[in-house]
This record gives structure tokens, C-alpha cells and sequence, in this order.
């Protein structure tokens, strides 16, 4: 099977129903998209697949097709880091983290489509993610701050 | 805000967006007499003498004795006012033009009084009332004619509402495993039953609201619906049986919940179940599987039509914000339209007992541009 992955053209062995979550994480070795519930029910394993937000491990592979797959790895890197990603570090939005990479998924979605969200608009469309710790009020303003970043054109 | 309009109703005529019913004097019915109020429930016209659109069910309050409209008018009157003016409504030519409705009202409204059965029991009769008049369930169940107006010699027969199929609820009823009174009242109250799919689309509102009707009506609605689907046929059994059998083997093996034909016939359809759905649909109803059904038991796959399949997969089952509910994630972002039509056709094999759908790539893309 052959996927894109943060722009790489990647040659996978592995079955059609394989989810995608495995994949990148057991293949590809790239493990910020993380293993909750494997039920669609946490968000911990969103990444892009075609610019859509969507639950990694409930997505085969078969379907992604010539759709190319972003993960948080293809936000930035730990010396680099994205806007999104310098934003959620400015606003200290990760306590435990495990929902983190998910939710940075499900806001750069948004944030491709809605370069200014409202709050609300915000709230809604992280609405299937969930983080256990309560770090929601920090989520908001880091993902608001990252559409102030993105629109100045730089980041942090 | 509760009450103070504004929300959408998409209709074959255009978008109609709910009207401020607090008692506001200016925004709202601050003004209105119970005369006023009481014209506007039976006869669909407000206090300026304007007509009001039947997507107001007027047609169904007409059945509301005297003290009822007195105690709702004294519930709405002593709401919380807002100021607040929805959206004008969107509605397509010659649809905006108010006064037609007087012609439409002629032919279809009918002032009449509720007339208990006296060979039915009174809890029977009660439910018949409520479903009629306050449920006003066939304004989504019954099939309408060219004009929005409910076809009288198929009441209950199936309609849509916003898209979705809304099944029959007579004896055509396609739930697989026939409704006993106890599961459609524990539906009707909770939007889950054993062995019935959860509420979603529009359904899912009607529950939220039926959630803080008494018990006892609650009841009562169930015991009126489920004789109007009536007594089990053979038809019915063999449904009941096939759909039962394909459940329990979709448990056991959950690459081949269907007829064993229909994972060679259609491999893309049946690959993209064991990838998206099987993790929670194969097992049926527990904890862990976030209490998903297996899909031969869900009344989706046996309807005539399969627009709620499609809506179901490409939207999921969402509470209203800050509300608790049910819970499917919505596939429209993941699938393609074509591959949400290889599942679609690969579902309904599910239903050995129904005719395969014919337009699911046309309803797939009908979907699609209306969300």
C-alpha cells in the first residue's frame, strides 16, 4: 500500500483494513497520533487525512488512497516548531499531553478552513476530542493565539 | 436561548428559522393576547392576522382542548423574555408569498376535537392523543404530498424529515426486531432501547424533549404506536430470525457479519466495514464497544430508502453542546462519497430480507451538497 505522510511517499506492507493509527505508529514509527479508545470516542488519534480532520483508528488504510495523511510530526519540528505547535507551548496547554497531538490536529484542520474561528466555532469543532486533565480553557487560547500567529505570518 | 427562535428547519420549500416565542413586547409574544395565542395554535395565524407556515404544527394543535392552550399559554407568558429577532426565512417562489397558505389551509386544515375510542383503553386513547396532537409525530412520519401536507390515507406511512428517513410506524414499521411497548417507551425516553438502533438525526431532539415528559404519557405514546404496527406476520418473523442470526454471527466472526456471498461480491464495501465499523459494531451493545449495535439489528439497513444510513455515517451521533447523549463519530471528513456508497450497498446485505437500494450514489451525493 503506498500512503503520503507529511509530504513522503511511504511503501506500506500491511492489510487494506489495517487502521491508520497502527500504521504510522507500528510502521512508520511516527507516534504522536496516540491509542485511546481504538472507538472513535477520545480524538487522541486525529490527524489530517485529504485536510480533514479524522479518528486514525477507525480509518483503514484502503481508504486514504492518493489522499496525503498530516500528522503533528508534519506541524513543525522540536527546533522549528509550527505555529500551532509554538502557540500551545506558549500557553502551556499540555499537562499530561496524551490528548495534545489530536487536538493540534483538529485545530490545524479548522484553522485551514477558518483562518479566524470564533470561540464557539473553536468549541465545536474540538468538540470530539477529549482531554482528561481539563487543560480545555488553555486549548482554546493556545488554538486562538496560533490563528493571531498564522495570520501575522509567523510563528510563535 | 429557550424559546427565543432562531433555529433552522431545512424543508423542500427553503430554510424556516423558529420565531420568538418568550414574552418579549417587541422580539417576542409579549403582546399577545391568550386570544391571540390560542387563533395562532389552531388556526395558524398570528396576532397581525399573518399567516404562519405549517412547519408550525398547527394542524396537529387543532385536536388541544381549551385548558391545555390555557396552561401553555400561561407557560410560554411567564418565560424569561429575550430580545432577540431570528433570521428571515429563506423560502423559495411562490413559497414566500404568506397569503397562499389561506389556500393551503383550506384544503388541508380540519378543526376537530379528539374522540376517544371507547372499544381502547384509556391509556391506548391517551397515547393516540399525545401522538397526534402535542408529538405530532407524522409531521416527520407521514409521507407529504406536493405541498407539505400530510397524506390522510397513509398516516404513520414513513417520511423524511431534513434528510433523513423518518420509517413508517404503522405495520409497514421496518425495525428488524419488532418494538414491544417496553423498548419504544425506553426509546422514546432515552434514545436507546436493547436490540433497536440509538436516535439520531432529528429523532434526537424529539428525545431530548420526551426526556422531561412524564412517564406516564411517555407510555402511553408507546402502547398507541406499537398496536398501530400491529401483531407479527410471517414476513416479520423471518426478518426477525435472519437479522438475529446475522447478529449473533457477526459476534462470533466479525469479518463476515453478512451472507457469506456478499464479502466476495462486494470486497471494497466489506473491507471498509471491518476497517471503520467492526471495532465497534461487530461485538453489538457493551461497555466496550461504546454500546454500538450490530448493524444487522439496526432499522437503517432495512429501510426502503437508505438516506438515514448515509446521513448516519457521514454525521454521526452528536449531543447538542453542553447536553449529554449518544455517541457515533461522523465519517463524512474520513470516506469519500464513493466509498461511503461501497459501504452503504455492502450494509444493506444485511437486510437479505429487502430489495438492494438503487440510488445510493445519487442520495451519497445529495448528502453531501446539503451538509
Amino acid at each position: 500500500m503506498k500512503l503520503n505522510v507529511n509530504d513522503r511517499a511511504y511503501d506500506v506492507d500491511a492489510d487494506p483494513d489495517t487502521p491508520l493509527l497502527y500504521v504510522l505508529r507500528d510502521h512508520l514509527q511516527l507516534n504522536g497520533a496516540k491509542f485511546g479508545c481504538g472507538l472513535g470516542q477520545c480524538g487522541a488519534c486525529t490527524v489530517m487525512v485529504g485536510g480533514e480532520a479524522v479518528f486514525s483508528c477507525l480509518v483503514p488504510i484502503a481508504v486514504v488512497g492518493g489522499r496525503g495523511v498530516k500528522t503533528v510530526e508534519g506541524l513543525g519540528t522540536k527546533q522549528v516548531p509550527g505555529p500551532l505547535q509554538a502557540a500551545f507551548i506558549e500557553e502551556q496547554a499540555a499537562q499530561c499531553g496524551y490528548c495534545i497531538p489530536g487536538m493540534m490536529m483538529r485545530a490545524q484542520a479548522l484553522l485551514e478552513k477558518n483562518a479566524a474561528p470564533t470561540e464557539a466555532e473553536i468549541r465545536t469543532a474540538l468538540m470530539p476530542n477529549l482531554c482528561r486533565c481539563g487543560t480545555h480553557m488553555r486549548i482554546i487560547r493556545a488554538v486562538q493565539r496560533a490563528a493571531g500567529s498564522m495570520k501575522r505570518g509567523h510563528s510563535g | 436561548m429557550p424559546y427565543a427562535g432562531g433555529v433552522p428547519l431545512e424543508t423542500p420549500f427553503g430554510t424556516l428559522y423558529g420565531t420568538n416565542i418568550t414574552p418579549h413586547a417587541t422580539t417576542g409574544i409579549g403582546r399577545w393576547s391568550e386570544p391571540d395565542f390560542v387563533r395562532a395554535m389552531r388556526e395558524g395565524v398570528d396576532r397581525n392576522g399573518k399567516h404562519l407556515y405549517p412547519a408550525f404544527p398547527y394542524q396537529h394543535f387543532t385536536l388541544l382542548p381549551d385548558d391545555e392552550l390555557h396552561a401553555l399559554y400561561a407557560y410560554v407568558m411567564t418565560r424569561t423574555p429575550v430580545e432577540y429577532v431570528p433570521p428571515a426565512n429563506k423560502l423559495t417562489f411562490p413559497f414566500n408569498i404568506r397569503p397562499l397558505l389561506a389556500v393551503w389551509n383550506a384544503l388541508y386544515l380540519r378543526r376537530h376535537d379528539h374522540r376517544p375510542d371507547p372499544m381502547q383503553s384509556a391509556q391506548w386513547n391517551r397515547g393516540a392523543y399525545l401522538v397526534q396532537s402535542l408529538g405530532h409525530c407524522g409531521a416527520c412520519h407521514s409521507p407529504l404530498n406536493a405541498l407539505g401536507a400530510e397524506k390522510r390515507d397513509d398516516y404513520l406511512g414513513g417520511g423524511y424529515a431534513e434528510g433523513w428517513y423518518a420509517p413508517p410506524l404503522d405495520e409497514k414499521n421496518p425495525s428488524p426486531v419488532p418494538w414491544t411497548t417496553q423498548a419504544l417507551a425506553a426509546y422514546l425516553r432515552h434514545g436507546i432501547a436493547p436490540q433497536h438502533a440509538m436516535a439520531g438525526g432529528p429523532m434526537q431532539g424529539v428525545v431530548g424533549g420526551l426526556a422531561q415528559a412524564s412517564g406516564e404519557d411517555v407510555d402511553a405514546m408507546a402502547v398507541y404506536l406499537v398496536s398501530l404496527m400491529g401483531v407479527s406476520t410471517p414476513d416479520r418473523e423471518v426478518r426477525e430470525n435472519q437479522s438475529l442470526a446475522l447478529a449473533n454471527a457477526s459476534r462470533t466472526d466479525s469479518a463476515t457479519p453478512a451472507p457469506s456471498d456478499a464479502r466476495e461480491r462486494l470486497p471494497s464495501g466489506a473491507s471498509l466495514y471491518i476497517g471503520a465499523c467492526a471495532s465497534c459494531h461487530a461485538e453489538g451493545r457493551r461497555a466496550s464497544s461504546g454500546t454500538a449495535l450490530q448493524l444487522s439489528l439496526a432499522v437503517a439497513v432495512h429501510e426502503g430508502d437508505p438516506s438515514s444510513l448515509i446521513r448516519i455515517i457521514r454525521e454521526g451521533i452528536t449531543a447538542p453542546e453542553g447536553e449529554r447523549s449518544r455517541w457515533m463519530p461522523a465519517f463524512a471528513g474520513a470516506l469519500t462519497d464513493e466509498q461511503i456508497t461501497a459501504l452503504v450497498t455492502y450494509l444493506r446485505t444485511l437486510a437479505p430480507e429487502a430489495p438492494p437500494w438503487r440510488n445510493v450514489s445519487e442520495q451519497v451525493a445529495k448528502a453531501r451538497s446539503s451538509s
